[in-house]
């Protein structure tokens, strides 16, 4: 009797907590809003966020969410592109960038990325995000500035190539949140085309030797990221504890080494 | 743990009310009951083992382990004066059982500091059983055999007094000091029993007057016991035993112990009616929890400090029955079922960085549900055979995300599983004279890995000085064994030789992986966990108890073990040829013991395990005994030296060949009131 009640109480409770509508989430959550504005001639408020609380030099993805700047409704269908410029004053230079690789938005968000290869300390940063609203097929541009910061410990890396003398960016996107076991690891290459042209690498390949400096060993079973597209290399890392782990990284071209000096540290 | 022992409490209770309506009249009945347990100690006493074992309990300040040092078939695993782990017959760790009253308890420490041997003092043991080959798997699956420590029991005295005794002693060699009590108060139908131990020992000198740093301990082991005779033929006890030890130094190891510290407790039923069929059985619900925290503050030069703790949780339940059938014969039955936690992590600090913090033993659970049989069955006057079976169904987890992760490292995605284990033995005894008695018998067992075995992560072995790595896909360990013993026995008399061998499949041993890195800053390499495909251990075990004149007795004990791998190489830590021959005269006052202990070099070693050779020895000791009267107390001083040479020797099983104490003087007291 006493279980049978306990059963129709539990029936109850799931019942009606099926019945309430749950409200649709808000696809921003968690992400802080780095900045707004309109986007004149395209009718287009964007907004722009970052996971990050504070944009760092680095790797950097870019979320936009758009509303029509009239009636404030989601733009869900735009061709976003962008345009990011460090302005140092007596010169001016790019960086790497994503735009948004689809032109519809996955949870009412455009997803793009900028690798902003130094900090605001030399100078400033300005994303230009050039919106086509597919809405009333009307194009826009807004520009942004952009405080870049250091981060605690160096998200990105440049060197000049012993075998092609060019220069290459990398930069660390995952592990984001590192624990112990087995982690995805992601980087991300670019060369320097020139001071406006930063295209996406795939001709190098990458050896990583994980390490923890203060212990002087390694992990077992890593695995060198490899190519995966637009210049993304993914692999895996493994931490066989907490504690500041550095990622030793070994770039090759072919059998040519490019360069074997670099390092990110991960401390968790 | 807490809802464990409330749970206990109640059914405690609800069985006392119980037995409260029952007959009254047990109270004259009594002395009956003393008797029957009585028989049952008599019964265990009567084999050469048991007997040895008696024989070196009589020297009050021994602690558990001097005792199983001196049985034929136990050799010890020494890394610091205290916590040595025992071998039967070179067989060690997760290869045997060791049993407190038949409950499994699994020590908290990765390094195997903690063997369940050192939460019982002679003062709580009623008799100690190192069971081989055929009896060996009875109380779970194993290769090895089991040591079963069983505590002691309350006692039901004539009249409702208060007895007791106090004992306190002090020994030169490590300064230190030995006080224990036990208190026994039996009112009608309850009987209850308290038992107390402290021990204080320094660091202490060895042969050649060289002090042994970290080699300290103090410890604190305290029981208590109340029995409550239901009726006739039952009674029930409940149990509850506690043993801290901290400051416990381990001059073999990097690091010491800050504590350890065990709670044990059970709550029994037992029947006992000699003419019915079952004649004896008893069930059991225990529940033990272990703590260990290792420490290298103490310690000078550390590299780098790290914190070491580890927990082991284990429940559990058995029933055991005897039963009398057709003609003789006999039919015991036990079913047990267990489940434990395991977890061990470690920290290390560095300043200025964030601490690095990791699992040793990744949070686990194993649950172990076994059945096991034995019928005796008399074929004539003088052939007697027994047959002994069981298996055991264990799964083994990892119970956290965390764990999962870590072992996932290794590439293995599940590291679950779920093992079948069986054993069966066949023994036959002959009489063929009236004082010659042989037995033969064939074991087939089988032995689970271990936790660290499954689940280890980069545990550091200190003796061979390389980072062990668990494997959960390893093969369980399979024996077969032979053995065969003659007992030759005449009044007061016996002799006994036993020969045995054991071949040992998918022999589990750590394999030098040199694609890994080593964790622990210096350490050698890294060895995994891994199944190789034999290993063989035979030996030779001859004990003699004899009456040589009225008041002088000899006792004499040799054993030797030879063991190799599938290579012909030589397994590590096997004792080498050990005798051990004591001659004691005893008066009703009086009592005088010289005791030779003699070591044969060991030059059979396994170099891969960082073992090296090991030089024989020969000590001597001297002991002596007086029994008076002290306000009609009874009072016993007990004196000795012990290595009276000051000898300087290590065995072989001794890590890091740290020295073993030198000459020693003891005195103490006992006082039985």
């Amino acid at each position: 009797m006493k279980f049978s009640s306990v059963i129709l109480c539990i029936a109850v409770t799931l019942f009606a907590c099926k019945k309430t509508d749950t409200p649709e989430q808000d696809p921003t959550k968690g992400l802080t809003k780095l900045t707004e504005g309109f986007a004149a001639g395209a009718a287009a408020k964007v907004e722009v966020y970052t996971k990050e609380t504070a944009v760092t030099s680095g790797y950097t993805k870019l979320y936009f969410a758009l509303y029509d700047s009239l009636s404030g409704k989601r733009i869900d269908e735009a061709h976003i592109q962008l345009t990011p410029m460090m302005d140092m004053g007596t010169m001016q230079h790019s960086s790497p960038y994503e735009n948004p690789a689809s032109e519809m938005a996955a949870a009412h968000l455009f997803t793009g990325s900028v690798f902003f290869i130094m900090s605001s300390m030399g100078g400033t940063w300005t994303v230009k995000i050039k919106v086509h609203n597919h809405l009333n097929n009307k194009e826009g541009t807004l520009t942004v500035p952009v405080t870049v910061n250091e981060p605690p410990k160096p998200r990105m890396k440049s060197f000049t190539a012993l075998h092609d003398g060019s220069k290459y960016f990398i930069s660390l996107i995952e592990p984001s949140s590192p624990k112990v076991g087995i982690n995805d690891m992601e980087i991300a290459i670019y060369k320097k085309a020139s001071m406006m042209s930063f295209p996406a690498d795939s001709s190098l390949s990458v050896i990583l030797t994980p390490e923890m400096p203060t212990m002087g060993h390694g992990s077992p079973n890593n695995v060198n990221p490899v190519h995966s597209g637009n210049g993304h290399y993914k692999g895996k890392v493994n931490f066989t504890m907490t504690g500041l782990w550095r990622l030793n990284l070994d770039f090759m071209s072919g059998a040519a080494v490019a360069d074997s000096t670099q390092s990110f540290d991960i401390e968790f | 743990m807490k809802k464990f022992f409330f749970i206990i409490t109640i059914i405690f209770f609800l069985l006392q009310t119980q037995a409260q309506e029952t007959d009254a009249a047990i109270h004259k009945d009594s002395n009956r009951v003393v008797e029957l347990s009585e028989i049952v100690i008599n019964s265990v006493k009567k084999n050469p083992q048991q007997q040895l074992i008696h024989f070196f309990k009589s020297n009050n300040s021994s602690t558990l382990e001097d005792i199983m040092s001196r049985l034929p078939e136990v050799s010890l695993m020494r890394r610091g004066s205290y916590g040595m782990e025992p071998s039967i017959r070179s067989f060690n760790g997760g290869q045997i059982n060791v049993l407190i009253d038949g409950m499994r308890i699994h020590g908290a420490c990765t390094d195997k500091m903690d063997p369940a041997t050192i939460y019982i003092e002679p003062i709580n043991l009623e008799n100690l059983q190192v069971q081989t080959t055929t009896n060996g798997f009875m109380s779970g699956s194993s290769i090895g055999g089991t040591i079963n420590m069983k505590m002691a029991e309350p006692v039901y005295e004539n009249q409702n007094k208060l007895s007791g005794m106090i004992s306190s002693g002090y020994q030169t060699a490590a300064k230190s000091f030995y006080e224990a009590v036990k208190l026994n108060y039996s009112p009608g139908r309850w009987a209850f029993r308290a038992s107390g131990t402290y021990r204080n020992n320094k660091n202490y000198r060895s042969g050649g007057g060289e002090i042994i740093k970290f080699s300290q301990f103090e410890k604190l082991n305290y029981s208590f016991s109340a029995k409550f005779q239901q009726t006739k033929y039952t009674y029930l006890k409940a149990d509850i035993l506690a043993d801290d030890g901290w400051n416990i130094g381990y001059p073999a190891l990097p690091m010491d112990v800050g504590y350890a510290a065990a709670k044990i407790a059970s709550l029994s039923i037992h029947h006992e009616q000699p003419s019915t069929r079952l004649y004896k059985w008893q069930a059991k619900i225990y529940a033990n929890n272990i703590r260990h925290y290792m420490d290298d503050t103490k310690r000078p030069f550390v590299p780098m400090h790290m914190d070491m703790p580890g927990i082991s949780k284990t429940y559990g339940i058995y029933t055991e029955g005897e039963l009398n059938i057709k003609s003789k014969q006999k039919f015991a039955l036990r079913a047990d079922a267990s489940s434990t936690f395991l977890k061990a992590s470690m920290t290390m600090y560095q300043a200025g960085q964030l601490p690095m913090y990791m699992l040793t033993w990744p949070d686990n659970r194993r649950n172990q549900y076994g059945i096991s049989a034995s019928w005796i069955l008399p074929i004539d006057s003088s052939l007697k055979a027994q047959i002994n079976g069981r298996a055991d169904l264990i799964s083994s987890s990892l119970v956290s995300a965390e764990a999962k992760d870590q072992v996932s490292i290794f590439g293995f995605p599940s590291a679950n599983r779920t093992d079948l284990l069986k054993n069966l033995s066949v023994q036959v005894s002959k009489s063929l004279t009236g004082k010659l008695k042989t037995t033969v018998g064939i074991t087939y067992a089988e032995r689970m890995p271990t936790a660290g075995e499954l689940y280890g992560f980069y545990l550091f072995n200190s003796s061979d000085g390389y980072d062990y790595i668990g494997n959960p896909k390893l093969g369980i360990e399979k024996s077969l064994q032979a053995e065969a013993s003659v007992l030759y026995g005449w009044e007061k008399n016996r002799i006994q030789l036993t020969y045995y061998y054991s071949k040992v499949y998918r022999f589990i041993t750590g394999i030098i992986e040199p694609s890994y890195s080593t964790m622990t800053v210096g350490a050698n390499g890294v060895k995994a966990f891994l199944n190789i495909p034999n290993a063989s251990v035979s030996g030779v075990e001859a004990s003699g108890i004899m009456n040589l004149f009225n008041a002088v007795d000899l006792m004499t004990t040799v054993r030797y073990t030879s063991a190799k791998d599938n290579h012909n190489n030589p397994l590590p830590f096997i004792a080498p040829l050990k005798n051990i021959t004591s001659l004691r005269y005893q008066s009703k006052k009086f009592s005088a013991q010289l005791e030779s202990e003699l070591a044969m070099k060991q030059n059979r070693i396994n170099i891969n395990a960082g073992e090296d050779f090991t030089p024989g020895y020969f000590l001597l000791h001297a002991r002596f005994g007086y029994n008076t009267i002290l306000f009609k107390n009874n009072l016993l001083v007990q004196a000795g030296m012990e290595n009276i040479f000051d000898k300087e020797y290590h065995e072989h099983l001794d890590w890091g060949n740290i020295s073993r104490p030198g000459r020693n003087m003891y005195i103490q007291f006992r006082v039985q009131f």
